[in-house]
């Protein structure tokens, strides 16, 4: 693991080598400024920017290299794979099937009440039509399932 | 050894070389004579190219004498789970 650290410190010692590079001909003054560039500052402008960007890289690679083994060693939670976030998704129907469980456990309970209910209906609509009055059969019929299901 | 130490090796690799490049940058880009006094550019580019070339040498050893010696204790230890079992 020790050997991602001497990796880092070598890119960032590139990194500062290149920028060094890219501002010497400014602060040794052998470019003056507002002047056309002059041959050594080319080069050094240049060679200091390719140092730069490639030491960059070789940082981020030592640095994401470096994470990849800490997870490896559990140090660093592993990040989840797409493959566990299928099975994960898969997994979702199971737990629907659950709550679907559920509901029929509140469909069981809540049962009595409504046979419950369904007599009590029943009983007001034979008063209703033993008083003799089809009047009220209109909002009867809108509260009685079971006369819904035979019409 | 993953595809990113590969990179980060192949990086250091670069920066010695670009080390080497500012060594002979003065006299290939003709900004030095041979023989003359060096100027401020030739003394510049000779010092950073040897910081260069010294820093990304001795990352890419230390690195690679650090990855053999991960990859012997992995052996030891497969050796040794091989003995156990």
């Amino acid at each position: 693991m020790i050997k991602y650290l001497f990796g880092m410190v070598g890119a960032l010692g590139g990194m500062l080598a290149g920028a060094w590079l890219m501002l010497a001909p400014f602060a040794l003054a052998y470019q003056l400024s507002g002047a056309a560039w002059a041959d050594p500052t080319y080069t050094d402008f240049w060679s200091g920017l390719a140092i730069l960007v490639v030491s960059l890289i070789g940082l981020l690679m030592y640095v994401l290299g470096l994470v990849g083994e800490l997870r490896r060693r559990g140090i660093i939670e592993p990040r989840e794979e797409p493959e566990a976030q299928q099975a994960q998704a898969a997994d979702m129907p199971a737990v629907g099937g659950a709550q679907a469980g559920s509901a029929a456990d509140v469909e069981q309970i809540l049962l009595p009440l409504v046979n419950a209910m369904l007599e009590d209906m029943q009983d007001q609509r034979r008063r209703r039509e033993g008083n003799g009055g089809p009047q009220g059969a209109a909002p009867n019929q809108q509260l009685d399932p079971e006369r819904r299901v035979q019409q | 050894m993953n595809s990113q130490a590969r990179i980060g090796l192949v990086t250091s690799v670069f920066t010695f070389v670009a080390g080497i490049w500012l060594f002979l940058a003065p006299f290939i880009m003709e900004y030095q004579r041979v023989g003359e006094d060096w100027i401020d550019a030739t003394r510049n580019d000779m010092w950073t190219g040897s910081v260069l070339m010294a820093v990304s040498a001795l990352a890419f050893f230390l690195f690679v004498a650090y990855a053999l010696r991960d990859a012997a204790v992995r052996a030891d230890e497969r050796r040794r789970e091989e003995e156990d079992s």
